[in-house]
């Protein structure tokens, strides 16, 4: 590949706040036109990582480039080709939307106004009120437009969806398909499992510091760990189901089975479908158990 | 005014400066209208030459006649009040200046844009000199006309060189308090810093002044060269002006490589 098709590129990325650590070791390549998930729980190192991308802060060791530039060094130039946006995002608030999106516009030399207005109708954004008076999900449509107006080659988002409505969700993951479609390379970080499966082709996962897996998001699914519950309309026999691949934990409680299911549904529901079946709820793994396939199943059958 | 980072931050302070403005004028006017009645009272002079030398010297070294105007002015304006306003305001402004946009966290639009970091150290400190300036203008008008409206004999030179100094020793302890949110972005840390070490030199010059074994080490205090001179008797003197500004492009140099240096952690 390319060296310029490599829009960001860390090698044995490690940062120490002190004795604590941030992150350790990270070695991350994300591609030109992607859309890359950089997943993890709170406190894992998302942000620590971002940060030393964007030269907030300096790395301990281990070397940090962006469009295959060094991040400490080019950060001015890097910052031009970058949109971001910050996790934890405040605003200033004495100002309107309008004059927020002028002034950081102005840091950067100037806008296409236009776009910004087309944006600005697509999220719904009142741009002439006080940013004071908006709500959460407001001013967050108002820091991803910050990010998208200049129609950066790399965007990178820190916990994007944050407090986002559902429709305006979709919006932005529409934004984040043309984006792709136009070349651009997008890097968002995120706690939530589903919101990263609907739009990102690759995955990092992060956890305490440590970059646990690389994946494309198929291959994610295929040991995604999910818990089950179906209702029968009779009692029925455990036997039944033992033996039905990838499923695990069988709890049968007369006409009721919990289960949890590694990969694919389809044994399963298969299995299922001998009897009457008057429910199934599967409840979205969490973050955490994922993390423990990782650790358990990852480690014995993976490898 | 949302050009760049400098007329930003001067569009954010400018209610500020004007109320900062509003009080020095009328703190400067109303002194001067209270001259002509104390100018008659001769028997002040009486009592304050019977004060201990203490509490003379807590009125500052200007006051040999208290109803002449540079006495009055010395004693009531420029010993105590104007240097203290403006020392709030120069103090307030510098520890807001980076570690206030730090810590709302709005400090990331700032250092995502593509400018280098120390512009944004520049801008910041070019506002606070310049509110100063702005204030020290007012201030000084504010009093000049007063004085040339009820004829009051006082060199208006010779005020608008204390006003300077005032705003010289002002900018010491802002950009020092400046310098501090450089270093760590704490806004409440950096105040508490530069406030404390402003009421630790003033004791110290006052002291300084009283006690025999302090007076060798006045010179450490920004107090003592802004009001050992007398300016409104003699005059700005060049090197205790000097010290002050030294002071101030020192803390101002450090605050660059500070912030250019340091983690940005929110």
């Amino acid at each position: 590949m390319n060296k310029n098709d490599i829009i960001i590129n860390t090698s044995k990325l490690t940062k120490y706040y002190g004795k604590q650590l941030g992150i350790e070791d990270v070695n991350l390549e994300v591609k030109r036109g992607e859309v890359f998930g950089y997943l993890g729980p709170n406190g894992s190192g998302k942000t620590t990582t971002i940060r030393v991308l964007l030269d907030f802060i300096r790395p301990t060791r281990g070397s940090a480039m962006v469009f295959d530039l060094e991040a400490r060094q080019s950060s001015v130039e890097i910052h031009r080709r970058v949109g971001y946006l910050n996790g934890e995002l405040a605003l200033w608030e004495n100002m309107t939307g309008e004059d927020l999106l002028k002034y950081l516009g102005n840091l950067r030399g100037g806008l296409d106004w236009k776009y910004v207005k087309e944006l600005a109708a697509r999220f719904q954004c009142d741009l002439p009120r006080r940013i004071q008076g908006l709500s959460l999900g407001n001013k967050q449509k108002l820091g991803l437009l910050q990010a998208f107006m200049h129609k950066p080659e790399l965007l990178i988002l820190d916990e994007p969806t944050n407090g986002l409505d559902p429709l305006m969700q979709h919006q932005f993951y529409d934004l984040l398909t043309e984006t792709k479609k136009e070349g651009r390379t997008v890097f968002l970080s995120s706690h939530i499992l589903p919101e990263v499966e609907k739009v990102c082709d690759r995955v990092g996962i992060i956890r305490q510091g440590k970059l646990v897996t690389v994946e494309t998001i198929e291959k994610l699914k295929s040991h995604s760990v999910r818990k089950l519950e179906i209702h029968f309309a009779r009692t029925i026999p455990k036997d039944k189901f033992v033996n039905v691949p990838g499923v695990l934990d069988i709890i049968v409680q007369d006409s009721s089975l919990t289960c949890t299911v590694v990969g694919s549904l389809d044994a399963l529901v298969k299995a299922a479908a001998q009897f009457e079946v008057i429910n199934i709820i599967s409840h979205e793994p969490a973050l955490e158990e994922i993390f423990l396939t990782y650790y358990n199943e990852g480690i014995n059958h993976v490898k | 005014m949302l050009n760049n980072i400098f007329l930003k931050t001067l569009r954010d302070q400018s209610r500020s400066l004007l109320m900062w403005g509003t009080y020095l004028v009328a703190l400067a006017v109303l002194m001067a209208l209270f001259f002509p009645t104390i100018s008659h009272m001769t028997a002040f002079n009486q009592y304050l030459s019977q004060l201990p030398a203490g509490m003379k010297e807590m009125f500052g070294s200007g006051i040999v006649d208290y109803t002449s105007p540079t006495g009055y002015f010395s004693t009531e304006l420029f010993s105590m009040m104007v240097p203290l306003l403006l020392l709030v305001f120069g103090i307030g402004f510098g520890a807001n200046a980076i570690a206030g946009d730090e810590e709302k966290g709005t400090l990331g639009f700032l250092l995502a844009s593509p400018l280098p970091r120390w512009r944004v150290v520049v801008a910041k400190f070019g506002v606070m000199t310049l509110g100063m300036v702005l204030l020290g203008l007012f201030f000084w008008a504010g009093l000049g006309i007063t004085v040339l409206a009820m004829h009051i004999n006082i060199s208006l030179l010779k005020l608008a060189e204390a006003t300077l100094g005032a705003g010289l020793l002002a900018l010491v302890f802002g950009s020092l308090s400046f310098l501090s949110g450089c270093i760590k972005g704490n806004k409440g840390m950096s105040m508490g810093i530069a406030s404390g070490l402003a009421v630790l030199t003033y004791l110290l010059n006052t002291l300084g002044g009283l006690v025999n074994g302090l007076k060798d080490y006045r010179f450490l205090s920004p107090f003592y060269h802004y009001l050992e001179p007398d300016t409104l008797n003699n005059g700005l003197s060049p090197l205790h002006i000097l010290v002050l500004s030294g002071l101030i492009i020192v803390f101002f140099a450090f605050s660059i490589p500070a912030f250019v240096r340091r983690d940005i952690t929110r």
